[in-house]
């Protein structure tokens, strides 16, 4: 059974970490975005600046605050400033 | 399909024939093109597109159901390409089929402004090699490994 979630990360967050995703351990109980984050930022400090910028969605469904729950099984977006057209 | 994210070449005429429409007197077609942008002396040979392409394609459809409701617009097509891009090809059309010139101008550009303020899609630059004596980058050590970026 899944105890991740998957954490999607696209342009420069992407570069920042080097992977275009990283599966995340989290409790069975759930956590929040913010303590996802927190984790990321630790393994990955480079991806700080980058956070700030960031939308972020859950499931293909913008984030708002960080305190929002997640789940194992969830996927988990970071969405640098768009740069599209 | 009327909105596509997709990492085959742009064509317009295929855009084009989207948007036949007996009512509409009026059709726009923008095309947002890679240009030889220049920075710092350096040039930029290509641009590399990506896209979270699921997030995107939903924005998409979003921003046609507001250009028809806003605008009344009658036929919407929105195309995307994805993937490395060379100087002058195509990276965005949009098309737009409505009665009026007014509203088919309008539903246009406003499609185009929200794309880029609001789909999940990025650019990064390649840059073509400076003429040498221009490079300022320090070459990193033997012994020391390049970070990423």
């Amino acid at each position: 059974m899944t105890r991740s979630v998957r954490v999607l990360l696209f342009a420069t967050a992407r570069e920042a970490v080097g992977a275009a995703s990283v599966d995340w351990e989290v409790p069975a109980s759930g956590s929040t975005v913010r303590a996802l984050l927190a984790g990321l930022v630790e393994e990955h400090p480079q991806l700080e600046p980058i956070l700030k910028g960031s939308r972020l969605a859950c499931n293909g469904v913008y984030v708002r605050g960080r305190r929002a729950r997640i789940g194992p099984g969830d996927e988990i977006a970071i969405h640098p400033p768009y740069s599209g057209g | 399909m009327s909105c596509e994210i997709t990492s085959r070449p742009l064509t317009i005429a295929r855009v084009a024939r989207q948007l036949e429409d007996d009512a509409s007197g009026a059709v726009v077609l923008f095309v947002g093109r890679v240009r030889p942008d220049t920075s710092r002396g350096r040039r930029v040979s290509a641009l590399d597109y990506e896209a979270d392409r699921a997030m995107a394609l939903t924005r998409l459809r979003a921003l046609e159901r507001r250009a028809r409701q806003r605008f009344g617009a009658r036929r919407v097509h929105l195309v995307h390409r994805i993937g490395r891009l060379r100087v002058g090809a195509a990276s965005v059309i949009v098309g737009v089929a409505a009665p009026h010139r007014s509203a088919a101008f309008g539903a246009a550009r406003f499609l185009i402004e929200e794309l880029k303020r609001d789909v999940p899609i990025w650019k990064s630059d390649r840059w073509a090699r400076a003429p040498t004596g221009r490079r300022r980058r320090r070459r990193p050590s033997p012994s020391v490994g390049r970070s990423p970026g």
